[in-house]
């Protein structure tokens, strides 16, 4: 007999589950994860309801949080596809994961890839042979109808033979319980990296049941992937890169992250080159040459020179690459021609004939109306069918948004669509209109909350590796937010959640750190494009432009709160303001307030605090990808900080607000010094900075320290951060000289512009390139020569002239920086020698 | 009919262009019912790259690459070309229209030929219903499609206004359409979308005029540039027919095919990418002269 405590806690845990459960009801005529055919909760739900029982309403409303706390940090967001500046939404993770049951997964496995198989043998085909066509086993206006047939790619067999690497399927479970394809992506498959991050923020929030559960890893499947790309690197001059869009694009965030996570370089279009058929990447140490590119921009998109003429996101040159084969693009390009719907109703031909196998998995019933028979079928069912654009996404008219459902249109729309299907139906298919299964969702509060049943669809991955294709053992759910939804699509709300493959035993522990191909040396590991390098340089001059600007804004605000502070340094602090461009010149010192409030929340003038803090989160966000997430974080907080109005336009509020942001940029900095590797990337942003510090302590000694006044003394070293040592040093009044000596010349003070100087000649020495053919470089012959003027300059020997030559220097060092580092358009470079 | 072409087209920069790449599509091939005796293209300044493939359609297609500043490019293309047109195909013999858009969308082949290629969308024809409304005029039940085809031939050049200052080499079929004026690559690109639109394969050819016309004859517009008509795929057993809108004639021994496309995309004589910060001019000089003429 059991003790007593247990019984009463599993009686309480069997209330709890009943009330999680109890209401549950799955929709009429539409198969559930939760409750089987036979209406009894399915066994491996079973165990999880009861986990979730065991754990209670509240623990687990807490655990969720954690959860998408976890996501909100790591910075996962929802782009909204088409919005300007940036419209992020918060990750929408539905909390409950998707089962699925270890016989089930096998099924799947199998059919997965058996269609991963087929389609890239249509692929091979489509721009081989073109035997499918010839023989009328696949119609050839299928293929030639379709956007996505790249014709200059005909002909050209993809190094390594497959021109799928990376394929994901949409997948249904009908009302029969049966498994169905909804749709085929093969173009540049999205979303594995959101399963991945669904995963770890789940993974984290539910440690003891994840590994209860035996769930199958991601890992190895990612592993396994990435040393399939590798392999194919056989210059190994860059490493593998990860070719994007850009930050516009609505899966931007998916592309940094997986790029982080696979050690991948994330480039844009401008980051390559094309020579003699030959695919280089810029870099900062010239032109390296790059053998493979995991594609996720479109690829019409990929070459305006052969292809789409009106695209700035490519790569002019890159088809004739591939044609010469000299470059892996995963996937190929024009492979997102087996994407168009009217090839599901060929599949199962094709798939007998090319395998001679059945079709494992069957797709949704299409008929291609571009065939008397089929077209009559569809117009006869019309009420019953999905009518969809046969070969593109959308179609001009009727279905300029997508498929529609035949019973929903009007008369007149019914009456119009059978006509434009009667006249050129090779533009239509006829699809079964399919109903998604439902899986359980928590809805409620605490210790009330209950499972729901809401229509989901799942992503799931095919991958080409070195041991052939490989299935993700798990994926992406996409959850209806509405309980009778037929399409679903996170663009239009929605809710996302993990999908956990059990094991029917323990599961072997796999991390991508501990992959045996990540141990071998590689040189090529600091490969950095110089785009990233002329972000991450820009990004450490704005965000000490930001904290310069705050420094003198709070410097100001204090004043005016405080007499006693010194108000008389305050038309010397505005001037230092408008000197540096954060307040309008125009009108005047009179109103050091106003301007002081200008500078921290005006956006018209482009150096405001606000108008810096946009320009820095602008910068990262092109290379989030060499960011680590608090990094990243603080430098979207500080523009979220900064963009939101003022409380009360009161000194004190003024000072709080830039003390605040001042604390931001405090953890920015602390972050870069502590936590960032010194590769070249981090000196870029070292040198943006300490450039920017070196040109604000300049301007304020000039502006503040050229008189005698003690409190313009006060003011500069308040906004060069140096009282504390100032005081130690003289325990004296602010005085000209030694102040001059402290904020310019000493090398020991890290605020003072020998130390700048000192910092950037460092960096630049430990750059590749500094020194060709022994002699230095223009920006360090520079950043030398301003090293040792600063250390035997004489303090009381300075003047505005002198100080001024010295701001200049500094913006010359920053031009040749950009000059050697960030464009290759320059003559006399040596890497462009070869052309 | 042998005919010696020169075609010179130079490029002027405002500032020097210290990057380029470039596609050019300016040397014939033999095609049927035309064959290239000899033919050279001479580009100044020397490229820093080039390569000559033939692309899709069987144009021949030289992708060159410039990396040093240049102000100028000189593209000068010089063939001697054999033009034998078969006689054309009587318009009342062609097959039924209606039995052509069947028997295009059922066609097997996908070699370069094939009408599939011809029956979409691309990427400067969308289908368009206002087009094929006027289209469809010519094309009454029961049809047979060449004679359709050449009376709209004839009806574009009857309706439209030949005048350059109305569009450029951006112009939209729709837009032309709606001011029923523009120049060969607009009435071409126009007679296509409505064919497509209706369901009928037809292709963009671009190439060269006679300058002078045979005495007797009037002298064709577009004479003086690249020039553009349509051809139309009127059944296996016909094939191709060359229909020229400009002119309201057939496309016979006067017209020399220098590319083939789906539209002026696929068949622009030249399209690059070019680093510049100016404006450039263009100027296009051609001659195509009968031999011992």
């Amino acid at each position: 007999m059991p003790p007593r405590g247990s019984l009463r806690r599993s009686r309480a845990v069997a209330e709890r589950a009943a009330r999680l459960v109890g209401h549950y009801r799955p929709l009429p005529g539409v198969a559930d994860e939760l409750i089987g055919s036979d209406g009894r909760i399915r066994p491996h739900w079973q165990r999880f309801v009861h986990t979730m029982a065991e754990l209670g309403g509240r623990e687990l409303q807490h655990r969720f949080s954690l959860a998408d706390r976890h996501l909100a940090e790591s910075g996962v967001v929802l782009r909204v596809y088409g919005a300007e500046n940036g419209d992020e939404r918060p990750w929408p993770l539905a909390h409950v994961p998707f089962l699925i049951a270890p016989e089930e997964w096998r099924q799947l496995e199998a059919g997965l890839i058996q269609r991963a198989r087929l389609l890239d043998a249509v692929l091979g085909d489509a721009y081989g042979e073109g035997r499918l066509a010839a023989d009328g086993a696949l119609p050839a206006s299928i293929i030639a109808g379709s956007p996505e047939f790249l014709r200059p790619l005909v002909g050209s067999e993809p190094v390594g033979g497959h021109h799928l690497r990376i394929y994901a399927v949409d997948v249904g479970r009908g009302p029969d319980g049966d498994w169905w394809v909804v749709s085929d992506r093969t173009q540049a498959p999205s979303g594995a990296g959101y399963a991945l991050e669904n995963r770890i923020a789940l993974a984290q929030a539910l440690p003891d049941i994840y590994r209860a559960f035996n769930v199958e890893r991601l890992a190895g499947f990612f592993q396994a992937f990435r040393a399939g790309l590798n392999a194919l690197n056989r210059h190994e001059e860059t490493r593998v890169a990860l070719l994007t869009p850009g930050p516009l694009n609505e899966t931007y965030f998916e592309h940094a992250y997986l790029a982080r996570y696979l050690g991948f370089v994330l480039v844009e279009g401008e980051d390559l080159t094309v020579r003699d058929d030959t695919v280089y990447m810029r870099t900062i140490t010239g032109l390296k040459r790059t053998d493979v590119l995991l594609r996720r921009l479109d690829a019409d998109f990929a070459d305006p020179l052969e292809l789409n003429p009106a695209s700035r996101l490519g790569v002019p040159g890159l088809a004739g690459a591939v044609r010469r084969r000299n470059v892996v693009i995963a996937n190929a390009l024009g492979s997102g021609v087996v994407e168009a719907r009217a090839m599901m109703g060929f599949l199962p031909g094709l798939a007998e004939r090319i395998l001679g196998e059945k079709l494992i998995l069957p797709n949704v019933a299409t008929w291609w109306c571009g065939q008397t028979l089929e077209r009559d079928h569809v117009v006869a069912e019309f009420d019953r069918m999905v009518i969809a654009p046969a070969l593109a996404p959308t179609l001009p008219g009727i279905l300029a948004r997508g498929p529609v459902l035949g019973a929903n249109l009007s008369p007149e729309d019914k009456a119009k669509l059978i006509d434009a299907i009667s006249r050129r139906g090779q533009d239509y298919v006829g699809q079964e209109a399919v109903t998604l299964s439902t899986t359980p969702v928590w809805r409620g509060e605490g210790e009330d909350a209950r499972l729901e049943p809401r229509p989901s669809i799942l992503r799931l991955y095919v991958a080409q590796t070195a041991d052939g294709w490989k299935v993700m053992p798990g994926g992406f759910c996409r959850i209806s937010d509405r309980a009778d939804a037929r399409a679903v699509t996170l663009q239009q709300g929605g809710t996302s959640a993990d999908v956990w493959v059990l094991s029917d035993g323990p599961v072997a522990e796999t991390t991508l750190l501990a992959s045996p191909d990540k141990v071998a040396l590689r040189r090529a590991t600091s490969t950095l494009p110089s785009r990233a390098a002329e972000n991450l340089f820009w990004l450490g001059r704005y965000v000490e432009r930001t904290e310069q600007a705050l420094r003198v804004v709070r410097a100001i605000a204090r004043r005016l709160v405080d007499v006693e502070a010194g108000s008389g340094a305050v038309s010397r602090l505005v001037s230092v303001l408008t000197s540096s461009g954060a307040a309008d010149f125009e009108k005047g010192p009179a109103q050091p307030a106003r301007l002081a409030l200008a500078a921290l929340t005006d956006r018209e003038n482009f150096n405001t605090a606000p108008r810096l803090a946009e320009a820095s989160r602008r910068a990262a966000s092109v290379i989030r990808d060499r960011l680590s997430p608090d990094a990243w974080r603080a430098v979207a907080d500080l523009e979220i900080l900064l963009n939101r109005p003022l409380a009360a336009h009161t000194g004190s509020d003024m000072h709080e607000r830039a003390s605040e942001a001042l604390r931001i940029v405090a953890a920015f900095s602390g972050l870069a010094q502590e936590n960032m590797v010194r590769h070249n990337g981090w000196r870029f942003l070292e040198m943006g900075r300490r450039i920017d510090r070196g040109l604000a302590v300049a301007r304020a000694a000039r502006l503040c320290g050229l008189g005698t006044g003690g409190a313009e003394l006060d003011a500069l070293l308040e906004i060069a951060d140096s009282q504390i040592t100032y005081r130690i040093r003289y325990v004296m009044q602010a005085a000209r000289v030694p102040a001059l000596d402290l904020v310019l010349l000493d090398a020991g003070n890290p605020r003072a512009l020998a130390f700048q100087a000192e910092r950037v000649r460092h960096s630049l020495s430990s750059l590749p390139g500094h020194a060709p053919a022994g002699i230095l470089a223009p920006a360090d012959r520079l950043a030398s020569r301003l090293a040792s003027e600063l250390e035997t300059a004489d303090a009381a020997a300075l003047d505005a002239d002198t100080i001024i030559g010295y701001e200049q220097t500094l913006m010359r060092i920053s031009d040749e920086i950009a000059l050697a580092y960030f464009t290759h358009r320059r003559p006399a470079q040596p890497v462009e020698g070869g052309d | 009919m042998l005919y010696d072409i020169r075609q010179v087209t130079e490029y002027s920069y405002a500032s020097p262009v210290p990057f380029a790449r470039q596609v050019l599509r300016l040397l014939p091939v033999d095609r049927p019912g035309q064959r290239v005796v000899a033919c050279e293209l001479s580009i100044r300044p020397q490229p820093t790259e080039r390569h000559d493939t033939r692309d899709f359609f069987g144009n021949w297609l030289t992708t060159v690459a410039f990396s040093f500043p240049h102000s100028e490019l000189r593209l000068e293309t010089r063939a001697r070309v054999l033009v034998e047109a078969a006689e054309a195909p009587l318009p009342m013999l062609t097959p039924p229209f209606e039995l052509i858009r069947r028997n295009a969308v059922a066609e097997s082949d996908l070699g370069p030929q094939s009408p599939v290629h011809f029956l979409f969308p691309s990427r400067l024809i969308a289908l368009d219903e206002v087009i094929a409304a006027y289209v469809r005029k010519s094309f009454p039940p029961g049809r047979p499609v060449l004679d359709g085809a050449f009376e709209l031939t004839k009806r574009i050049k009857a309706d439209f206004k030949y005048d350059p200052s109305a569009t450029d080499v951006t112009t939209l079929p729709a837009v032309a359409f709606a001011q029923k004026a523009g120049v060969c690559q607009d009435f071409a690109h126009v007679m296509i979308a409505g064919l497509r639109t209706i369901g009928l394969p037809a292709a963009y050819v671009s190439g060269f005029l006679r300058t002078e016309p045979p005495p007797g004859r009037p002298r064709l517009e577009g004479a003086d540039a690249t020039h553009a008509w349509v051809a139309v795929w009127c059944g296996r057993e016909t094939g191709w027919v060359g229909l020229d809108p400009t002119n309201g004639v057939f496309a016979a021994e006067d017209h020399v095919v220098l590319a083939v496309g789906r539209d002026y995309s696929d068949a622009a004589p030249a399209d690059g990418v070019i680093v510049t910060s100016g404006d450039h001019t263009l100027d296009v000089a051609v001659d195509v002269v009968p031999v011992g003429a």
